[in-house]
């Protein structure tokens, strides 16, 4: 049942990536209040401006993606069909554990593209987050599994399945 | 010849060495431009500019104590403009004295 569920929610996350999801479905004005306090980000990934036009509408998606999903990777392409070698890298890393992928194309929308590196600092792409905690992109993944800490933190995340 | 040296277009591989040893006195600076290997790609279709993916081999004392995506997270850092003037991809090496010399 829950393997179920996850994968009809991991289509429904790769599909609505496809389709432009985010296109029309926000809109705000430029200096919006509306700014979350997760006390859970550490400091180094706290977005540094929430005040930038759209891309707070966009923050706030990021801050909710990384919050539900275990494994949130922001890539080009899809874990399907990767369009950069190093987004395929990241990919193929995580599917050696029997973990549910959560994935966003970035190659779709500029403004998210945008908002993530906005969000995480870091500007280059896969960019990866475990559990809500930024964790780099593919050179770092690869790291973790070689040293044997991404399985440890991937650990619970397979055990409710 | 001093005059010739100072017009001179550095190359970016150049400009990122520059950068990098300045800032983390490395004993080790490797900066490899393999771009060749990403022609085609499609995200840089259409790119002039052809360094645009380097591997980088960095040891540095500036490292010790810090994480990797700290280590890394410097690193970009330092190279801010050359990443939004046309420079697409790294591969990050980046250790300290110790860590390649773990006996001593």
């Amino acid at each position: 049942m829950a393997t179920s569920l996850s994968n009809v929610f991991l289509k429904g996350i790769a599909a609505r990536s496809l389709s432009r999801p985010l296109n029309g479905l926000f809109y705000c004005t430029r200096y919006s209040n509306t700014v979350s306090n997760d006390s859970d980000t550490h400091d180094d990934f706290k977005p540094g401006n929430k005040l930038e036009g759209s891309g707070i509408c966009l923050s706030n998606v990021i801050e909710q993606d990384v919050k539900d999903n275990p494994v949130m990777v922001y890539m080009k392409g899809v874990p399907d069909f990767p369009q950069c070698g190093f987004s395929s890298l990241a990919v193929r890393v995580l599917k050696h554990y029997d973990v549910p992928i959560s994935a966003r194309n970035i190659l779709e929308d500029p403004e998210l593209k945008n908002a993530v590196k906005a969000f995480s600092n870091w500007p280059t792409f896969p960019q990866i987050f475990i559990k809500g905690e930024f964790i780099g992109g593919s050179d770092i993944i690869l790291n973790m599994q070689q040293t044997g800490e991404l399985k440890e933190k991937l650990k619970d995340i397979t055990s409710k399945q | 010849m001093s005059s010739r040296g100072a017009t001179a277009v550095l190359s970016r591989a150049s400009r990122i060495r520059s950068k990098l040893q300045t800032a983390l006195e490395a004993t080790v600076l490797e900066v490899d431009d393999v771009s060749y290997q990403h022609a085609g790609h499609a995200a840089v279709k259409g790119s002039s500019d052809k360094e645009t993916h380097f591997n980088l081999n960095i040891v540095s004392p500036k490292f010790e104590g810090q994480s990797l995506v700290k280590r890394h997270r410097l690193i970009y850092d330092l190279l801010a403009d050359e990443l939004q003037s046309g420079l697409h991809a790294l591969s990050i090496v980046a250790k300290t004295p110790h860590e390649t010399n773990p006996s001593k």
